[in-house]
């Protein structure tokens, strides 16, 4: 037993769980982006508390360096900073904290239930300390990335091929999705073109079928 | 780690995770946060598949692997999903799941 | 250093401890000297670029002046705007002094390596990306236009300059074979301790993007773009006065500085350099990090030169660059540098290799035929490209350049 080793999974757990809860129940959906990241940050010490070295970094660069940055990105271009007096969950919401809650209620007994039988079985799968370079082995190594290369290379080629496959097919389909037609790009218009049209009493000027074609103002 | 850690206590992190990305996804209006909310939830499937790996079978690198699926997977998701959103604000002007509620675009 | 604790009597957990606390004291220490003494170089080096003489009466030839500096910023108010996000707003410029100290525990200094963590070169571009974060931050969190606008400015560079960042550093991790900086810094010691990447065809392309890209990422000129004075007051760093901006004006060289050890040890051989091996021992080390420390501020020269002579790029023609022009690059030199591995080390993978040209080089013998055919495969390969896609780009900007006149009378441009 070690205490410090437990002492720094009780932060860890501590510290993911409650920016997790934060990122569900703040208002403000700027912040609970940024109680994300927090989030992520303790889910990558978590990686490294297990030994998983790259999983942490990569968890890094890829979460909490790019996926975040993006919803960022997404919440600033839809600007629906929202503030007081607006509704942020649907009105049924408790609906949804029965359904979590008693969905951890099931999981947490059955994960105890057969806590001893992993036990052992982690138990038998013990590895022992790193062997020292230039001794004969000391013990089995935990895979590091030179053997996840290799998995990605031989065992799981395919699957690797696949995903490649699928994360170039997501990057045209974003660009696809999101790409804006030069003509009907809304203008950001001056301060004296905004103000004349407040004036007139228009807001948003919408085409036939309801899309806006001109403005970039503020919902009304 | 692994001597004084039980793998259970591992586990109800990853379920208590999961299902407070769960009460998120379903409960927001934001469809941002509904994806924040998701994102939540792989991380937490990843934490178990990580943990499986270091307990059970810390030679083999099918967890590691796993994991690394799931985070490509993720990215490619949020990719589009965010691209969607935009696309969806373009149009309509909000992202609140329940004022989309029209087929046409 | 943890074992001398031990023999000295100290609990085992006690001394790794206060090896960790003595480790961190210096990292720190370090860092935030260096940066001291980088902007005093900074200014040094370009006040003789621009024929002045730059701060020479503070202490000998104005080596003090950080100091003073830093006490004035320290004395000054430090104002937080009415309407901002305080706690966000405060926590902007602690997320990115944080993002930069965390990558300083993997940066070795000469032969001395505070953490030889795994994935050791993916820890420190992960790092740089947390700025990323910081930056937006303080963007939002100030609530002021040209600071959102600085700062959503500044995450486009930054997550756009870490695409050919990291894939530059691919094929260093081919030729080595891990990702540790530790073992990248020893299979740079052949030949006498001149083994350096750079020396290689791969490498030297390599090192040229890596550090225009790394440029990029640190916002020097010509990418600095998000901190424009000229145009958007400073960036995301607007709203900031007294310690805050201290602390990223801190962040920001400590991660100058960063840039310099990794290129430096990435390509330059880090600690390497003749007579380190022979030497050996303390005497060995001291060398090295004099040679590493050399090196890394001669990279930082070439920064200073940029900075005094190129002029600031647009944001579409930043773009436009790490896209057209560095990421194509990047994508060749990975395969040029698969050529390289595959003519130095295959014997078993294809086995004719081996019949062809002989046995691949060992630590006793060096194979030269192979050798010099992987030069000349991998120097034809990457001049090539580096001609076409500079001659691509220069086409493409003499078109958005040069309008004729039909073209402006009918109003085509």
């Amino acid at each position: 037993m070690n205490p410090i080793a437990i002492g720094v999974f009780i932060v860890i757990a501590l510290l993911t769980l409650g920016s997790g809860i934060m990122v569900v129940t703040v208002r403000n959906i700027i912040h609970s982006a940024l109680w994300l990241i927090a989030s992520f940050i303790g889910v990558a010490a978590l990686y490294l508390l297990m030994e998983a070295e790259f999983l942490a970094v990569v968890q890094i660069l890829v979460y909490a360096g790019a996926v975040s940055i993006l919803v960022l990105f997404a919440i600033m271009l839809t600007r629906q900073v929202t503030g007081e007096g607006v509704r942020v969950v649907f009105e049924r919401w408790w609906v949804a904290l029965l359904i979590a809650l008693g969905l951890f209620g099931v999981i947490v007994p059955t994960l105890w239930q057969h806590g001893s039988t992993w036990e052992e079985a982690s138990k038998l799968a013990q590895v022992g300390p790193a062997p020292v370079e230039g001794t004969a082995a000391a013990g089995l190594q935990v895979a590091t990335a030179t053997e996840i290369g290799r998995s990605f290379m031989g065992e799981y080629l395919l699957p690797f091929e696949v995903i490649s496959i699928l994360l170039l097919m997501a990057l045209i389909g974003a660009i696809v999705i999101a790409y804006e037609e030069r003509t009907r790009r809304r203008r950001v218009l001056t301060l004296a073109e905004e103000l004349a049209l407040k004036k007139r009493g228009i807001v948003e000027p919408r085409d036939a079928e309801g899309a806006v074609v001109a403005l970039d103002s503020e919902q009304a | 780690m692994v001597g004084s850690v039980p793998l259970v206590w591992v586990l109800t992190l990853a379920a208590g995770l999961f299902c407070i990305g769960l009460f998120g996804a379903l409960s927001r209006r934001n469809i941002v946060g509904m994806l924040m909310g998701i994102e939540l939830m792989l991380n937490s499937v990843n934490i178990n598949l990580v943990a499986f790996w270091r307990y059970l079978q810390p030679t083999g690198t099918a967890g590691l692997v796993f994991a690394i699926f799931t985070i490509a997977v993720a990215a490619a998701e949020v990719a589009v999903g965010l691209a969607m959103v935009i696309a969806i604000y373009r149009a309509r002007l909000t992202i609140n799941a329940d004022e989309i509620d029209t087929l046409k675009g | 250093m943890a074992d001398a604790l031990t023999q000295l009597g100290f609990a085992s957990w006690l001394s790794v401890l206060i090896a960790s606390i003595i480790k961190v004291t210096l990292i720190l220490v370090g860092g935030s000297v260096g940066m001291m003494f980088l902007t005093w170089y900074e200014r040094r080096a370009i006040s003789y670029m621009q024929d002045r003489r730059g701060p020479n009466r503070v202490g000998p030839q104005g080596l003090l002046q950080p100091i003073s500096e830093a006490i004035k910023t320290m004395t000054k108010e430090d104002a937080t705007p009415r309407e901002a996000d305080r706690i966000v707003h405060f926590l902007a410029p602690v997320v990115m002094l944080g993002a930069t100290v965390l990558s300083f525990a993997v940066i070795p200094w000469g032969r001395m390596f505070p953490v030889d963590l795994n994935a050791a070169v993916l820890f420190v571009i992960a790092t740089g990306g947390l700025h990323s974060i910081g930056m937006m931050m303080a963007g939002w969190g100030s609530n002021n236009k040209f600071a959102l606008l600085g700062g959503m400015r500044g995450v486009a560079q930054l997550i756009s300059y870490e695409i050919p960042q990291v894939m530059a550093i691919i094929p260093v991790v081919l030729m080595t074979g891990s990702m540790s900086l530790q073992k990248i810094v020893e299979a740079q010691n052949d030949f006498g301790g001149l083994g350096w990447f750079v020396f290689s065809p791969v490498g030297l392309l390599g090192f040229a993007l890596f550090f225009t890209a790394s440029l990029a990422e640190g916002e020097r000129t010509p990418f600095d773009i998000p901190e424009a004075d000229s145009e958007i007051i400073a960036g995301y760093m607007t709203e900031y006065s007294g310690m805050k901006f201290a602390v990223f004006y801190l962040s920001n060289y400590m991660s100058n500085l960063a840039v310099c050890f990794i290129t430096a040890t990435l390509y330059l051989g880090g600690g390497n350099g003749p007579g380190v091996d022979a030497l050996g021992g303390f005497a060995g080390g001291l060398l090295s990090l004099i040679y590493f420390l050399l090196k890394s501020f001669a990279l930082f020269f070439i920064m200073v030169l940029i900075r005094a002579t190129v002029p600031r790029l647009r944001v579409d023609q930043l773009m436009g660059f790490a896209w057209k022009f560095l990421l194509p690059l990047v994508l060749v030199n990975i395969l040029s540098a698969s050529f390289w591995v595959a003519l130095l080390r295959w014997d078993q993978q294809w086995p004719q290799l081996t019949e062809w040209f002989g046995a691949p080089s060992t630590a006793d013998a060096t194979n030269w035929g192979r050798l010099a055919i992987a030069v000349v495969l991998t120097l034809l390969i990457n001049a090539g490209a580096v001609a076409l896609i500079m001659r691509l780009t220069n086409r493409n900007v003499q078109k958005h350049l040069y309008t004729t006149d039909e073209e402006l009378a009918l109003g085509l441009s």
